[in-house]
Formats: structure tokens, C-alpha cells, sequence
């Protein structure tokens, strides 16, 4: 490495440190010093935000649409809830069941859908979203199901037992922060990369040996996985789950934002969790849910959220907002940083102008029509 | 044996609409290979058209205070076959200002096309809430309006709703293999590329497509709107049957996709009837089982099996 990039990584590496001591310390003042209310909805932000990463693996990693993130999301509420409520599980461990059920829900979406085009693992995801409510309501009742058990903070914490929001919000934001770090790590890592060629180059990744139908099923599970693990980590602050809490228009809300803000960085998934929850509020505050007419339809939900999906498909060729920014990169920093899948590209890149040199030696060849001519 | 036939006629008016639009969804995969979401959103939009059409200005309308356009209230077959025109408008337009620009991402179009969704279900909010509204049948729908069979009641209604969408996809049918657009349609759907080599204007026939599916799904929303009453979330259920009987097609064959969505229904109805822990509303979830449970066993759906793996 030359002197200069050394002194751009420290550089970078500084920086990186300054902006997450920042958010740390923010993080903290919002914490002791919000109102209730606000600490809450930033816990469901950062919770869902790990629901978000795992659409981001699936569409931007994977190159796979998956329209029942929510109805994943869900799963993991379920299972979270009840594996304190009927099995007596401690509630800390409680959303370690909502990855569980999340992952499994997933990869028994994945396994038959994989197998076919890619429209499948769609049209079954959606399929899922709109049945998840009504089998909740079936299962749970039209009642909600309230958690056995609370959140209190040990002692030296020093958050006092009134204050349990704001221990809620660490656990949260720790379950979090963790989760992301280590499946960040593993995208950075071959299986990203292996992510990426099942995505462009299906058949040349499966000529290199990768499995690319095992890939997905994995990142679908884990995709899944992700989401159920928001589920329970979004039963910490709220308590309580019932069948109206995650309907169809939520997946499909989530794909959107997905879709638009997502790129190749999982940190991209925190804006579209802000934007879940914090839209309806905004909304509500001006008054504008019960405006009708164009500018009633202008101001709505569902207009910003189809504004969204269409400028995104258009402006983006559906790659996301995010992307513009990356791909405006330098190009060095574009290419793989693995020494020897370089040194490979190269050599067949050499062995591809040899071929065409090789070919320009021999001439055309006759076909076998003209032989046949030349025989006549 | 009586209890069993009223169950399969009670299955014909869902079945119908189903099929309906099980076929559109095959019709705009073969030809663009994009998965229209929107299809059931279309629908219920039309339904809404020809609800306006139906019953003349009505005090809900939002949007717009001039409602002479639309005069005094249509009978409700013209007023269904006037959202079915507009429909197929809307559709065409669909394909050529949204999903055309964007249509070699398959991704984009996938995208495009919630947004679509989501844009018809914001507007028919906002024009007219969350109430549900009623649209008449266009066959009569008196008690009296039934034969007996067998102990059984055929209600009028459903055999005019199962008549008419059999009609229609015959037609369709007909249109495929008799026409010069058909052929066109047929060459599109097997080779684009060829296609275009030949000269046949492939983006006017995708356009056709698009529109011809469209005026199918208006058709079945505003056939089957007399059953269900008119709701935004009206089509939600119906698109989850109607994508899993396309799935038994493979996504790909229009015939099984008609098949499928009568099977389903039939299903559906049985497993309502017969056991006893199964609501109407579980029904949906048994329909999501066998369609996992057959992309487990047959990942073709009915195709036959090298056909469709043909097409990965």
C-alpha cells in the first residue's frame, strides 16, 4: 500500500470514528432526554431498520424480490411473544425466537420458489403478506396479545424503573448494532461477493463453483432471519401484537423503501426505517390524512410511497437513490480488492486476446453450406 | 350429494373471476415476462368506473365537481362494458408512459408496477373512502332468479357470470389463433427478437397485451362486484387466488391458468364446507399451502415439465 492510501485509510478511519462517536452521544441525549413517546419510535426505527438490511441483501445483493418482509416481520413478533407467554422463555432472549421462526419461515418460502424464475419468490412473498394477518387473526383472535413480563433495568444502569423505555432502547439498539456489524461483515466478506455474481452472472458464478441456488435459499433465510429478528426486537418497546399490526400495504411500503433507498451498505437501511415510522406521524400532525381531493390524494401515503417506487424505477432503473452516490466513486475503488481474483481477470483477459489473435491468423473458416457448394 | 353440488355451484362465480384474472396475469408474463401486481389494483379501479357509471354523480365524488359528463345512470352491463373500454385505456397507457421506458429491468418494471398499485389505491381512497359501496349484477338477482338441481339452487347470477367469463376467454382465445393480431401476439409472446425481424410492431402488440389483460380483469371486477360488494381492498383476496391458479400455468399458459382458477375456487369452497376448523377467511391460507405445495412437488405447475424449465 503507497504512502498516500495509508494516509487516506487513517484519514477515513478517523472520520468514521468522530461521526460514530457522534451518533453514540446523540444517541444517548435522545435516550435521557426525549419524551417517551419519541424514544419509543426510535427504537421500532432502529428495530425495523434490521428488517430493511435484510430486503437490502435480497434485492440489492441478490438481485430477488421479496414483497412479505412485513408478514417476516410478523412471524418474528409471533414467535417472540409467544415463546415468552407459552413456553416461559426470558424475555431477553425473546427476539433470539423471532430470528429463528423468521429464518424458517423464510427458507421454506425459498426452497420451492428458488427453483424457478425469479417472480416466483414475488408472488409467494405477497401471497404471505396477505395471508399472515388473517391466519394471526384466525390463531391470536380479533384481541391483542399482551407480553407476561417487562423490561426492567439492572441496577447499574442507573435508569430508574419509570424509565424503562429507555433501557428498552439500548436493548434494541444493541441487538441491532450487533446483528448489522456481523452481517456486514459477512457481505464484505467471499459470500457478498458470491451474493453479487449469483446476482449479474448466474451462469459464470455457477461455472466458478458457486452454488447459486444454495446462495439464495441462504439469503433468503437470512433475509427472513433479519426480519424476524426486527418482529422481536419491535415487541421490546411495544408489549403487545395483534393482526392489524402487520398487513399486506406494510410489505409493500417496506419494499419500496427498500428499493429506493437501499445500496451495497446496510447503514442505507436506516433512512427507510425513519420514513416508516415517522411518515404516518408527520401526516397526521398537519392534519393532512383528511384532506381530500387532488391535493388530499398529493399529500397521502399511498401517493408519496407510489411517487417513490416510480421515480426510483425511472430515475434509478431500480437500483436505488443510494447507488447515484456510489457509483460516482473513483474507479479504483470499484475494483475487487481481492489480489487474486484480479490477477485472475487479468489472465483471462490476456488468453481472450491471444484467442482473438489466434483466430485472426487462421481466417475465416468456410461453413458447412459453402463446402457443400464448392463440392457441387 | 345435494349439499356437495350446491358447494361446486357456489364455487362458479369465484372460480370465474379467478380464472379471469389468473389469465391476465399469464397474458402480460408471456409477453413481457414482468409480473403485473398491479392487476388486481386495475381491477378494482375499473370497478369503481363503472360503480360511477352505474349509478350516475354521487355525492362522494371528490375530485371533480363537473359530473354532467356523466350523465344519468347507465344500466349496469353498459356501465361495466364502459369500464372495461376505459380500463383497457388505462392498461395500454400503463405499458406505454410507465412499464416501456423500463422494461429490460425486470426489477424496475416489478416496482413500477406497486406503483401503480399503490397510486390506484391512494386515489380511490381519497375519491371515495373506505365504505363499501354496491354495484348491482347485470343478471337478475332475485331470490326467485334459481333453478333446482339435483336439491341444489343454481342461482342465475353465477351462471351468468361463469357464461360470460367462459365467452370472453373463448373470444380470446378465438382473437389468438384466427387473427393477424393474435398471430402477432402469439410470434411476440414466443420470440421477440424474430419478431421484430419479420416486422411486426412488437411494442404495438405489448401494448395490446396490456390492454387486452386490463379490460379482462375490469371485466371480472365489475362481473363479480355484485357478489362481493365494491371495497378498495376488494381485490386483495381475489389476486392472491387468481396468482396462484397462474402459478398452476406456470405463469405462462393462459388455459391453465382458467383451470386453475376454477380449481381453486372449487377448493376453497370445499375445504369451507366441509372442514370444520376452516373459515371463509382461512381459506386463503389453505390456497397459499397448496400453492406451495405445488411448486414443491411440480415447479412447473401443469406445464409440461421441460417447457417450463426452459424458461429459467
Amino acid at each position: 500500500m503507497t504512502a498516500q492510501g495509508s494516509q487516506t485509510s487513517s484519514v477515513k478511519r478517523a472520520a468514521w470514528i468522530i461521526v460514530s462517536t457522534a451518533f453514540i452521544a446523540v444517541c444517548l441525549r435522545v435516550a435521557f432526554f426525549a419524551t417517551p413517546k419519541i424514544v419509543t419510535d426510535l427504537s421500532n426505527v432502529v428495530a425495523l431498520s434490521l428488517a430493511f438490511a435484510g430486503l437490502v441483501v435480497l434485492t440489492h445483493y441478490l438481485g430477488l424480490l421479496s414483497l412479505g418482509q412485513g408478514a417476516f416481520v410478523g412471524v418474528g413478533a409471533y414467535a417472540a411473544l409467544h415463546v415468552v407467554n407459552d413456553f416461559g422463555a426470558p424475555v431477553l432472549w425473546m427476539p433470539l425466537a423471532g430470528l429463528l421462526a423468521g429464518t424458517l419461515v423464510g427458507a421454506v418460502v425459498a426452497i420451492p420458489s428458488l427453483r424457478l424464475p425469479k417472480a416466483y419468490l414475488a408472488l409467494l412473498t405477497l401471497s404471505l403478506a396477505v395471508a399472515y394477518p388473517i391466519i394471526l387473526r384466525q390463531v391470536d383472535g380479533n384481541l391483542p396479545v399482551t407480553l407476561n413480563g417487562g423490561f426492567v433495568a439492572p441496577s447499574w444502569t442507573g435508569i430508574a424503573e419509570n424509565d424503562e423505555h429507555i433501557w428498552e432502547f439500548f436493548l434494541v439498539a444493541a441487538y441491532a448494532s450487533v446483528t448489522l456489524f456481523f452481517v456486514q461483515g459477512l457481505l464484505r466478506g467471499p459470500i457478498g461477493r458470491a451474493f453479487i455474481a449469483s446476482r449479474d452472472q448466474p451462469e459464470a458464478a455457477r461455472a466458478f463453483g458457486i452454488p447459486v441456488y444454495r446462495l439464495r435459499l441462504y439469503g433468503v433465510a437470512l433475509s427472513g432471519g433479519m426480519a424476524g429478528l426486527a418482529g422481536g426486537l419491535l415487541m421490546i418497546p411495544t408489549n403487545f401484537n395483534d393482526y392489524t399490526h402487520f398487513p399486506e400495504e406494510l410489505s409493500i411500503k417496506m419494499f419500496a423503501l427498500a428499493m429506493a433507498f437501499g445500496g451495497s451498505r446496510l447503514i442505507s437501511a436506516i433512512p427507510g426505517a425513519i420514513i416508516l415510522i415517522f411518515l404516518p406521524v408527520w401526516l397526521i400532525d398537519r392534519n393532512w390524512v383528511v384532506e381530500y381531493g387532488w391535493v388530499g390524494l398529493v399529500k397521502s401515503e399511498g401517493f408519496i410511497y407510489a411517487a417513490l417506487l416510480l421515480a426510483t424505477a425511472y430515475l434509478t432503473k431500480g437500483k436505488g437513490f443510494m447507488h447515484l452516490f456510489e457509483r460516482r466513486q473513483p474507479k479504483s475503488k470499484m475494483q475487487p480488492s481481492n489480489r487474486q481474483v484480479t490477477s485472475v481477470v487479468r489472465g483471462l483477459s490476456d488468453l481472450d486476446e491471444q484467442l482473438v489473435q489466434l483466430e485472426g491468423l487462421v481466417g475465416d473458416r468456410p461453413d458447412i453450406r459453402s463446402r457443400q457448394e464448392t463440392k457441387d | 350429494m345435494s349439499l356437495f353440488l350446491q358447494r361446486t355451484f357456489d364455487s362458479l362465480a369465484n372460480g370465474s373471476a379467478y380464472a379471469a384474472l389468473a389469465v391476465a396475469i399469464s397474458m402480460v408474463f408471456r409477453s413481457t415476462g414482468i409480473l403485473n401486481l398491479a392487476q388486481g389494483q386495475l381491477a378494482m379501479f375499473s370497478t369503481y368506473i363503472a360503480l360511477v357509471l352505474a349509478t350516475g354523480p354521487s355525492p362522494y365524488m371528490k375530485f371533480s365537481s363537473n359530473t354532467d359528463l356523466i350523465g344519468a345512470a347507465w344500466p349496469v352491463w353498459a356501465a361495466i362494458l364502459g369500464a372495461v373500454a376505459i380500463s383497457m385505456v388505462i392498461g395500454a397507457f400503463t405499458e406505454r408512459v410507465i412499464i416501456r421506458p423500463i422494461s429490460a429491468d425486470p426489477v424496475a418494471a416489478v416496482g413500477a408496477t406497486l406503483g401503480v398499485y399503490l397510486l390506484l389505491g391512494a386515489f380511490v381512497r381519497k375519491q371515495w373512502g373506505g365504505r363499501t359501496m354496491f354495484l348491482g349484477s347485470p343478471f337478475p338477482q332475485t331470490v326467485e332468479d334459481r333453478w333446482d338441481i339435483g336439491g341444489a339452487r343454481l342461482w342465475h347470477d353465477s351462471v351468468g357470470i361463469t357464461l360470460t367469463m367462459i365467452a370472453v376467454l373463448g373470444l380470446l382465445a378465438v382473437l389468438q389463433r384466427r387473427t393477424k393480431a393474435g398471430l402477432a401476439f402469439r410470434a411476440v409472446t414466443s420470440n421477440r427478437t424474430g419478431s421484430l425481424l419479420v416486422g411486426i410492431r412488437v411494442s404495438r402488440v405489448l401494448m395490446l397485451g396490456w390492454a387486452l389483460a386490463a379490460g379482462i380483469g375490469a371485466l371480472a371486477g365489475g362481473l363479480i362486484a355484485g357478489e362481493i360488494n365494491v371495497r378498495p381492498d376488494m381485490m386483495g383476496r381475489l389476486l392472491v387466488f387468481g396468482l396462484a391458479a397462474a402459478t398452476l400455468g406456470g405463469l405462462r399458459s393462459p388455459v391453465l391458468a382458467f383451470v386453475g382458477g376454477y380449481l381453486f375456487a372449487f377448493l376453497e369452497t370445499m375445504l369451507g364446507g366441509y372442514v370444520s376448523f376452516v373459515d371463509s377467511q382461512v381459506t386463503l391460507v389453505w390456497a397459499l399451502l397448496v400453492l406451495i405445495i405445488v411448486l414443491f412437488v411440480r415447479p412447473s405447475g401443469l406445464m409440461p415439465r421441460t417447457e417450463a424449465w426452459q424458461q429459467r
